[in-house]
């Protein structure tokens, strides 16, 4: 049996390492996935006033530090029992459809866009952003540059800062927004609708248009049948902010809709003894192993995921989407029948883009943003003293639930954030996708690599925040062992 | 408020060991007055994208951060031109892009892009727990950075300066 390592992996947030086990005619025996970790959130947390870790919650993730911001405001309103005004609501509502704009943008032409556009077998010096824009056109990079800015700068105006809002606190938001903010704010938003029509075109174009990356993302080598998992609102539409908790089995049936505080209800956590990460599962189902169907308690929390549990989007451009999506994958344009191609992920955040700068601009238009009422106090008699927040992070459902002491003193703190849901069925997606790949007498070469990478690319992890982990993007590794020996035969280096 | 052609840039987190010493670099510079007539000295807990917002419109870039090469002491100062040693902590992001990617991208899309980017990095010695405290051979490298970014800025400021330290 030989084990081939790839450490770590390019392109995503911390250093994974992948083992891959393999036999001697060439199958694959076993696949791990293993994550390191930052040591002692629940204990940094500790004594520290509940509403400090609004601000504090931002640095764990160098990526998505207003998810965390949100979910942590949103658990300290649970602490406190608090009651937010209107206009804060849809301020953190439009802060953070602003932010999703940016963060799923960057994974498009950054990111997943790369894979696509200039091919799973490009050399890794020109799979990058620089040979997107080679493809594509400088006026894809101008464009991508002008969103980012456009939703940093939503983010300041709301959030205070650019990339670490801090406006978020017990009882609604502690700064307001002015008339001309407004203003400001609507013509960045008709700006960022511009931005999602463009990206649109440039998915058909490069990716829908080439039959080849169409056959790639719907293979059985891209396909698991899990759980999905997803926020929707009143109306069952996807919400990245607020509403239920819905749970979706591989057959379409619904399995859970909960709140946010009664999540322990539904999830539990499983551990292996090899990774710091801890794998997620559905409770009432139960933890089966690395398996799909619906007997397996493995769910899946990525923008695909939440496209499947929901009934729709909640703005028109984002629904036609949403509509072709299914109607494309599956023949049926309602979205009832499932989709379970793991790199179908790519196309559903594009989507889900869509939706977000076409909130971005609605929430902009609503005067009530304006209003001077943008905090009450939270009351002492309503005081609780433990609280979850629950929002969709770009890459999943983000959790956090905090217990304080009677003077809002953090005793004990509890994460389980996007990238953590999906731990499990990244696992399941590397091993399938090497199962695919990987063949006797077929050489193991840099683009197969990179197709193995690409099923858990889609699911845009981030174990920055994952594992309280930071980021290093080096070169790859590849080290083949012949496992009777342990001696190495074969040694591959990536630079990227 | 104009920007300052040459930018001292603080990367890091306050909450990871080790990796708060660029924080802990900015806060010692900043009631430096000699300095900061020269230089704007930021700090600024990100990487990739967010890299190429702040090197707009400067011409000189010293970046502080934390490194990990595996071949020096805890506490080793480095100092090099940007991309050309193993990345620092911060200059690389594989979520996003990567420094010299930012640099590029910002170039081809004809964006104002520093002519210069040094850094000064310190070996960290731990750069995964969770504490607002750097660990002791770290925080007996501040005083050595804090003296190399000195001589960085006399170097690269347009005038002729000498500075002195904390005035």
């Amino acid at each position: 049996m030989k084990s081939i390592v790839i450490d770590p992996i390019t392109r995503l947030e911390g250093h994974g390492k992948i083992h891959l086990f393999v036999n001697d005619d060439g199958s694959l025996a076993n696949c791990y996935f293993q994550i390191p970790e930052l040591r002692g959130f629940e204990k940094f947390c500790q004594g520290r006033p509940v509403e400090e870790l609004c601000r504090i919650v931002t640095r764990i993730c160098g990526v998505c530090p207003d998810a965390h911001h949100m979910a942590a405001a949103k658990a300290a309103d649970g602490v406190y029992g608090a009651k937010l005004p209107p206009a804060a609501t849809k301020l953190r509502n439009l802060v953070y459809n602003a932010f999703y704009a940016g963060d799923h943008a960057t994974h498009f032409y950054a990111l997943s866009g790369p894979d696509f556009v200039c091919g799973p077998d490009a050399p890794p010096a020109e799979r990058n952003i620089l040979g997107v824009v080679a493809k594509v056109g400088l006026e894809a990079g101008k464009a991508v540059i002008a969103q980012r800015a456009a939703g940093q700068r939503i983010i300041e105006i709301i959030g205070g800062k650019k990339v670490h809002p801090m406006t978020a606190l017990p009882g609604g938001m502690s700064k307001r927004v002015s008339k001309a903010e407004q203003q400001e704010m609507i013509k960045l938003g008709e700006q960022m609708v511009e931005f999602a029509k463009f990206t649109i075109q440039i998915l058909n174009d490069v990716v829908l248009a080439n039959k080849a990356y169409v056959d790639l993302i719907l293979s059985n080598s891209f396909t698991h049948q899990t759980y999905n998992m997803g926020l929707v609102d009143a109306n069952g539409k996807v919400n990245f902010y607020e509403g239920k908790v819905r749970v979706v089995g591989p057959d379409g049936k619904k399995h859970a809709e909960y709140e946010a505080k009664d999540y322990l209800e539904y999830v539990a956590e499983h551990v292996e003894p090899y990774s710091y990460l801890k794998y997620p599962y559905l409770k009432k189902i139960g933890w089966k192993g690395f398996v799909d169907g619906v007997d397996s308690g493995v769910y899946k929390a990525s923008p695909l995921s939440r496209l499947n549990v929901s009934d729709g989007m909640a703005t028109p451009l984002a629904q036609a989407e949403y509509e072709r999506f299914y109607e494309t994958l599956t023949k049926d344009k309602s979205g009832k029948t499932m989709v379970h191609a793991t790199l179908a992920t790519h196309w559903a955040r594009v989507v889900e883009l869509v939706y977000a700068c076409e909130a971005t601009l609605m929430m902009a238009k609503d005067d009530e943003i304006t209003s001077d009422t943008i905090h009450v106090p939270p009351k002492k008699e309503n005081f609780v003293g433990e609280g979850v927040g629950i929002v969709e992070a770009p890459r999943g459902t983000l959790t956090h639930h905090y217990k304080t002491d009677q003077n809002g003193m953090v005793t004990e703190a509890n994460l389980i954030v996007g990238t953590t849901n999906n731990n499990a069925p990244i696992t399941m997606s590397i091993k399938r996708a090497a199962e695919g790949l990987i063949k006797k007498g077929t050489p193991i070469t840099n683009g197969t690599l990179n197709r193995i990478e690409m099923a858990f690319r889609a699911y845009d992890p981030c174990f920055g925040c994952a594992t309280h982990s930071l980021p290093g993007e080096m070169p790859l590794e590849v080290v083949v062992h012949d496992a009777e020996s342990g001696e190495i035969v074969d040694t591959t280096y990536r630079n990227c | 408020m104009t920007n300052k052609p040459l930018l001292i840039l603080c990367l890091g987190n306050e909450i990871v060991s080790d990796d708060a010493f660029g924080p802990a670099v900015s806060r010692a510079l900043r009631d430096e007055p000699d300095l900061n007539r020269h230089a704007d000295i930021l700090f600024a807990p990100v990487a990739g994208f967010h890299l190429l917002d702040l090197f707009q419109g400067r011409d000189k870039i010293l970046i502080v951060d934390t490194i990990v090469t595996g071949t020096a002491a805890a506490g080793t100062l480095h100092s090099f031109p940007a991309g050309v040693l193993t990345p620092s902590k911060h200059l690389t992001t594989s979520h996003q892009i990567s420094l010299p990617t930012a640099l590029e991208l910002g170039k081809r899309l004809g964006l104002k892009m520093p002519e210069v980017v040094d850094v000064v990095a310190v070996e960290a010695q731990d750069l995964e727990t969770l504490s607002e405290e750097l660990t002791q051979p770290v925080r007996d490298a501040l005083d050595g950075a804090l003296a190399r970014i000195r001589a960085w800025v006399a170097e690269n400021a347009v005038e002729d300066v000498q500075y002195a330290g904390k005035q």
